[in-house]
């Protein structure tokens, strides 16, 4: 019984990310940005946006902006495969936003001290997407800072 | 009491009143001798006094009641009207204004007294006073000539009282006692007559002692009567006090007195018989009301005094349409259940289109056609309920002309047509700043000064004019002026000074082109405050708050002459017709409403001008866009033989767009890309929902020309 109480008491501090691949890489989203995982479906283009902006899906009649991850932080475009999927953001007073990833892995749960401060240097990477590493056992998942990410390059 | 619930009732008509009132001082100014213009302003200042005063808000009660005894004194000829008056008159009503801004906001008046007002209302009053004097040394004389059948308002002068009543007021006379007679005029739509009689009785009784009641108490208090009682006092009082304090009662619309000497009731006596002629007539008239025809009061008023009394009524409120005012939010969601209807309707016949060869049936056709026309009258209901017309905000204006005409010491009138025009509610709520800086910018600075005007030969009154109309799917509204126009050579100098044309480059420019610097944020501030503007309100806003409703403006001038800013707004916000093309393999929609035609141009009919292609259609030289190019779309592998180009037009202008396929017209529903996507270009002005679940983008053609 008493172990039982401990195990919850430290449930409590612990926050829940979604952790994804996105090329060799696990990443953490903070689950409580995230307001649904949809599939993989038809986006469409919209012209002269940024180029990380892959385009626009239907959510179940919302617009939904979507941006490619892997662009934002300059990594290589996305390939689609059966296990991509969009992450739908939801982020105050701006509406929503969908990210792509390649797999969705596991929900993890991560207590403070199983987080660490990003180990570059802040002022080295202005352009860092990053504000935490998780510990998940031997794995590493680095944390996205969801404000740098949605904001403009 | 607990009067929160009635607060917004309240504020609406307010604000009501408030408009009523500008509009008709205004009017005043122009024709200060007509008499319905001051009772319909009488009328407003009284409703508005009494809500306050039932809303408890006593300082907008104080000020309204001394701008009503104001114009008492108008309506009894003592006080002249002229422009300082009208001046203070509408101190007081930007001082209410004030009063109900601050009760929107705290739902109380705050604590402003305006006292400086007030006491100007005070010494209108005072004056007034002062030549009255005069006249009312000779009460009992006057009595004794309105006692004729003609005196309107007087009716207890026509009572045939009662003999007990008379003896009552004979034996007040005998005492030495001053008795009085009062007629008093309840709000013909008044619903509580009785409670608005037992109240005024009370106002009274604190002065003095009423001994007659005609028709008696008792029916009174039943509301067997009209919209008009009478009473007998004796009282030691001035006879304006009391009559004051009738009329502070709300809802009652007027009240008269006068002294009652012995000639009176024998008068009275001798009058009996002539309108017990009338009576008989009036039999048919009371039979309709039998309410109204108390029996055991046979006091009742002679017809040629309800007659005379009706007129006066009939100026009042004018005729409104049956409104109800719904939250906007209720609207709203109306309307996205209305935009989903149509979602689900266009799935429908997509679906009907896509199997449409093998199936047999004619009736499911029918029906989704049937369902077509039903998703189409809905909506355009509930569009029509959304519409409110721009007069809500447009009839302030007249005023502001005013006050600017006084301020820049320039003659000007304002002419304004088209102000039924009706536009979406949310478009006409945010209308209203542009507009009012457009007309600020004629006042100011296209009307010169009147020696300039006579130089120029015009008429020394300057001329603003705003029209409003619809044009398909827009409603343009424009503002005009007869003044100095745009010196748009000034305009190049500042630009090429600013650095930022080229001299070589300005030459070249159109005269649109130059004008357009006038709408260049930091451009317009600079030379606003050498000779267009102190105010630090530049075209600049006017542009970005009309493009963020989703319209656009332009302006013709012709220097010396006058200019014309043109507004040019979307009648509606969230669905509109559209024609759905194909470039490449995308989707995209265009607004029918800028829609001229559709031509299927041979490709040798293509021709260029300074390197850009354009087609000769029917004499018209029209420039060509090829859309793919400028979406960044592939183009179509094999140059075909022949283009499909959509002929847009905005204003006098055309362009062709050129289009891969067309897919036909169907109804979208608007839906905003969001804050994410960068869109300064402002190709793309939202997207749509198809019916087989697919986005597409919809082009906001206006862009590209």
């Amino acid at each position: 019984m008493a172990a039982y109480i401990e195990s919850n008491d430290v449930t409590e501090e612990k926050k829940q990310f979604i952790a994804v691949k996105l090329s060799s890489e696990i990443y953490g989203i903070d689950i409580g940005y995230v307001d649904t995982i949809v599939r993989m479906q038809k986006i469409t283009r919209v012209p002269k946006a940024q180029s990380y902006f892959k385009g626009v899906i239907n959510l179940r009649g919302e617009i939904v902006p979507v941006m490619s991850i892997r662009l934002k932080m300059g990594f290589e475009d996305d390939v689609f495969t059966n296990a991509s999927r969009i992450i739908i953001l939801k982020i105050e007073d701006q509406g929503k936003l969908g990210v792509i990833v390649d797999e969705v892995k596991e929900v993890v749960n991560l207590g403070e001290d199983e987080i660490d401060k990003p180990s570059h240097d802040a002022k080295e990477n202005k352009h860092s997407f990053i504000n935490g590493i998780g510990k998940n056992g031997d794995e590493l998942i680095s944390l996205f800072d969801i404000n740098a990410m949605t904001e403009e390059n | 009491m607990d009067v929160s619930q009635y607060l917004e009732i309240f504020i609406d008509e307010t604000s009501e009143h408030i408009q009523s009132l500008s509009d008709n001082i205004m009017a005043l100014e122009s024709e200060p001798d007509n008499k319905d213009v001051v009772n319909e302003i009488f009328r407003a200042a009284h409703s508005l006094k009494g809500m306050a005063g039932t809303m408890g808000f006593k300082r907008m009660q104080h000020m309204t009641h001394d701008m009503e005894n104001v114009f008492q004194e108008v309506r009894n000829d003592t006080i002249k009207v002229d422009s300082d008056m009208i001046d203070l008159l509408f101190q007081c009503l930007d001082a209410i204004e004030g009063y109900l801004a601050i009760i929107k906001e705290t739902s109380d008046e705050g604590t402003n007294d305006n006292e400086a007002i007030i006491q100007k209302l005070n010494g209108f009053l005072k004056s007034a006073e002062d030549a009255s004097a005069a006249e009312a040394a000779a009460p009992a004389e006057e009595a004794k000539a309105e006692s004729t059948p003609a005196v309107g308002e007087k009716k207890f002068l026509q009572l045939d009282l009662e003999e007990k009543d008379k003896k009552k007021i004979r034996e007040a006379l005998d005492a030495g006692q001053k008795v009085y007679g009062m007629t008093v005029y309840i709000c013909k739509d008044c619903l509580l007559k009785a409670a608005r009689a037992f109240l005024v009785f009370k106002a009274v009784e604190e002065f003095a002692e009423i001994i007659v009641y005609a028709p008696s108490s008792q029916d009174i208090e039943d509301e067997k009567f009209e919209n008009d009682f009478s009473i007998f006092f004796t009282t030691e009082e001035a006879l304006d006090k009391i009559v004051a304090a009738a009329k502070s009662v709300s809802e009652i619309e007027d009240a008269t007195a006068d002294a009652i000497t012995e000639e009176f009731l024998e008068d009275a006596a001798a009058d009996i018989s002539a309108p017990a002629v009338q009576e008989a007539e009036e039999v048919t008239d009371t039979s309709t009301a039998p309410a109204a025809a108390p029996a055991s009061a046979p006091a009742k008023p002679a017809s040629s005094g309800n007659s005379a009394a009706t007129p006066k009524k009939q100026t009042g409120k004018p005729v409104t349409g049956r409104t109800v005012r719904v939250d906007i939010e209720k609207l709203d969601a109306l309307m996205n259940q209305v935009s989903e209807l149509i979602i689900a309707k266009n799935s429908l016949v997509s679906l009907s289109a896509n199997n449409g060869a093998g199936m047999q049936n004619q009736t499911y056709q029918e029906q989704i056609e049937y369902l077509e026309r039903i998703t189409t009258g809905l909506h355009e209901s509930v569009m029509k309920v959304r519409m409110v017309p721009i007069e809500s905000v447009v009839n302030k204006f007249p005023r502001m002309i005013r006050d600017l005409s006084r301020n820049l010491n320039k003659k000007m009138e304002l002419i304004m047509t088209g102000e039924e025009t009706e536009l979406d509610r949310t478009v006409v709520d945010q209308i209203g700043d542009p507009l009012q800086h457009l007309l600020r910018n004629s006042a100011d600075h296209g009307l010169e000064s009147a020696e300039v005007r006579k130089e120029r030969g015009k008429p020394e009154t300057g001329t603003i004019t705003l029209n409003a109309f619809q044009e398909g799917n827009n409603v343009i509204i424009q503002v005009g002026d007869d003044g100095n126009g745009i010196d748009t050579e000034a305009v190049k100098a500042k630009a090429i000074e600013r650095g930022l044309v080229s001299p070589e480059q300005a030459e070249n420019l159109s005269q649109k082109e130059i004008i357009d610097f006038l709408f260049m944020p930091s451009f317009s501030m600079a030379k606003q405050i050498t000779d267009i503007s102190g105010r630090g309100v530049g075209l600049d806003v006017v542009k970005s708050n009309i493009e963020a409703l989703g319209g656009d403006v332009e302006v013709k001038s012709v220097y010396g002459e006058g200019s014309t800013f043109t507004v040019r707004l979307p009648l509606t916000l969230a669905i509109i017709q559209a024609l759905m093309v194909i470039i490449g393999d995308e989707k995209y929609a265009i607004s029918l409403g800028s829609i001229v035609s559709i031509e299927d141009i041979p490709i040798t009919d293509i021709k260029y001008v300074e390197a850009k292609e354009v087609i000769n259609m029917r004499g018209t030289v029209i420039p060509i866009i090829r859309l793919n190019q400028l979406l960044d779309i592939a183009p179509p592998e094999e140059e075909q033989e022949s283009l499909t180009i959509v002929i847009i037009s905005k204003g006098d202008k055309q362009v062709g767009l050129v289009v891969d396929d067309l897919m036909g017209q169907q109804e979208i529903v608007i839906k905003s890309l969001g804050s994410f996507i960068d869109n300064s270009t402002k190709i793309i002005s939202g997207a749509t929902i198809l019916g087989d679940g697919e986005v597409a983008l919809i082009l906001d053609v206006n862009t590209l020309m």
